[in-house]
């Protein structure tokens, strides 16, 4: 048994190891031929600089006494009506030419790296989503009792385990995307549900076959059938021992997803590059890019360990 | 049954093993023509060293084990027949299992209601009354919302008879209900049991309680090899001189 004050020595003693670290790599980072310019980054995490609003015919503005701008345009169609803005950049009568700017609204937007984050949530949402579905029915295949299921379960998982994730994003694009006529997120989100299902199918088979032969035979001798029993029975205690192998497997996932980016999809990796090449600044970004992922992938860990502990109510 | 056709089914034995063999996939040869009779209310007490064949015999009336040749009639209906729904058997055949096999993510209530509401389709209200008096039969109307990991060896035994009364079976069986219990809680588990024999359940039961067998069975049978060796009354069985049994007891008494 550990003793209270040998803990607190470990905790301090990690805190010192990891000060050492971090200082060693600033200071490398100081001592190499590098400017860093942090500041450069905001306007592609968030955009604060104002938007503006353009006119969408030629006509003439007319500004109300409510202050409400509107566009009368010059043959007789609908008016373009702004009610939202900021800063007013015509005034009452100006003559306003298509795309003139015509009004300023402050506030902001994502920038590309915040929208490239948000692909990369929502493709691992999406294929974590469809990786479980397929995984499970796999999972649950390789325990069945006709062997050509057996079988069927047991190519899948090879097949997909024995060839590299990039070989398949580009097959399912490139072939199936062709043949199925799919645009580039679904042929993302496809590859990975693919892949990452044979992982989890393994695990959910691992799962079912450490459930007790016992639970079976007494969920069967009440009367279930096969399908009640893995419903009621096997699958709610196989589900919580697969939790901690399956948290890895959707971690991976989110990693993974960063591959995407070879079939052009603006994911959070492919927004960094692009802002490297516009901001000039790649430590930063990649350094950031980094921290984004890591944010993503512990907040799914917290969340399947908080799951987890829910579930050991009954242990 | 056509022999017994004019005997009204009240008096037919409840189950009929006849010429019971099996045989498992690596040639063991775990029962040899073993055939019993079991009458309704009645209590048959199978003893027999380990490896005799007594589980696995037990196993097979509900089908648990398949068999490979003979005939087993439970309440005239043919397990053997192919056509025969085996889940329809099941629900009104109890099993108590020697390692209980409580479904360990329910709670003790939840335990007793599951096979009610999915099989039997009953209402979540109706199930948990079904429930709730049953576990208080069994003695155990304070720990309904404990899960298994909680409840004792004999608490979990008890719940899980409980669990095999929910489903209203027409007959129960014991296979080594006491085995895995540490010796202070045997007699709890015995007491449902010579309870529900006393009540009229049909039972049929393995186990290496002499006790029990003298005190509750109707019949008591005596298991070796795979072979059906003595069947007799308790009083008749524990002073049979057969020399089988003779060898068997001396070991175990």
């Amino acid at each position: 048994m550990q003793t209270q004050s040998s803990r607190w020595l470990g905790h301090g003693l990690y805190l010192v190891i990891m000060a050492v670290l971090i200082s060693g790599v600033y200071f490398a980072g100081q001592k190499i031929d590098y400017t860093w310019h942090w500041e450069r980054l905001w306007p592609y995490v968030i955009n604060t600089e104002s938007q503006d609003i353009v006119a969408v015919t030629d006509g003439t503005a007319v500004v109300d006494k409510s202050g409400r701008l509107s566009i009368q345009p010059d043959y007789g169609d609908d008016p373009q009506i702004i009610d939202v803005y900021d800063t007013l950049v015509s005034r009452d009568g100006d003559l306003i030419f298509q795309g003139d700017t015509i009004a300023r609204i402050d506030g902001w937007r994502f920038g590309p790296i915040a929208e490239g984050l948000w692909v990369t949530i929502k493709i691992s949402f999406i294929s974590l989503i469809f990786a479980v579905l397929l995984g499970v029915m796999f999972g649950l295949m390789r325990v069945a009792h006709g062997q050509v299921w057996r079988n069927l379960a047991m190519t899948y998982v090879e097949v997909i385990r024995g060839t590299p994730l990039l070989v398949q994003i580009f097959i399912v694009y490139f072939f199936i995307g062709t043949v199925f006529d799919l645009d580039r997120f679904t042929a993302g989100v496809a590859a990975l549900s693919i892949f990452t299902g044979a992982y989890v199918a393994e695990i959910v088979r691992a799962g079912i076959q450490s459930v007790p032969v016992g639970q079976m035979e007494a969920a069967r001798s009440l009367g279930m059938n096969y399908v009640q029993a893995m419903a009621y029975v096997i699958m709610p205690q196989a589900i919580k021992r697969t939790l901690p192998p399956l948290a890895g497997q959707f971690i991976n996932l989110i990693k993974d997803s960063s591959l995407v980016s070879v079939i052009s999809i603006t994911d959070l990796t492919k927004a960094g590059r692009e802002v490297v090449s516009g901001s000039f600044a790649p430590f930063e970004v990649w350094f950031t890019v980094a921290i984004l992922y890591l944010v993503v992938t512990g907040g799914l860990s917290l969340l399947i360990q908080r799951l987890e502990k829910r579930l050991s109510a009954s242990d | 049954m056509i022999e017994q056709a004019k005997v009204p089914p009240s008096l037919q034995p409840l189950i009929h093993a006849s010429k019971v063999n099996k045989v498992f996939p690596n040639g063991c040869h775990a029962l040899k023509d073993v055939s019993l009779e079991v009458l309704r209310g009645q209590v048959v007490v199978i003893i027999g060293p380990s490896g005799s064949g007594k589980s696995t015999f037990l196993r097979t009336l509900n089908q648990l084990e398949p068999i490979t040749s003979g005939q087993i009639v439970l309440d005239q209906v043919d397990l053997t027949d192919k056509h025969t729904d085996i889940n329809i058997v099941r629900k009104e055949v109890g099993m108590v299992f020697q390692s209980f096999n409580l479904f360990p993510h329910k709670t003790a209530l939840g335990n007793v209601m599951l096979a009610p509401m999915k099989v039997l389709k009953q209402s979540k209200a109706e199930a948990q009354k079904t429930a709730e008096s049953l576990l208080q039969r069994v003695g155990l109307a304070d720990r309904m919302d404990n899960y298994p990991s909680r409840l004792s060896g004999g608490q979990q035994q008890r719940v899980a008879i409980a669990r095999s009364l929910a489903m209203k079976p027409k007959a129960l069986l014991f296979d080594e209900p006491t085995s895995a219990l540490d010796p202070e809680m045997v007699g709890e588990v015995l007491d449902v049991m010579k309870g529900l024999a006393h009540g009229g359940m049909t039972m049929v039961v393995v186990t290496h309680e002499m006790g029990f067998a003298r005190e509750v069975a109707d019949r008591v049978v005596f298991m070796e090899d795979g072979e059906l060796v003595l069947e007799e009354t308790p009083e008749r069985f524990f002073h049979s001189d057969h020399p089988r049994l003779q060898r068997f007891l001396g070991q175990v008494l």
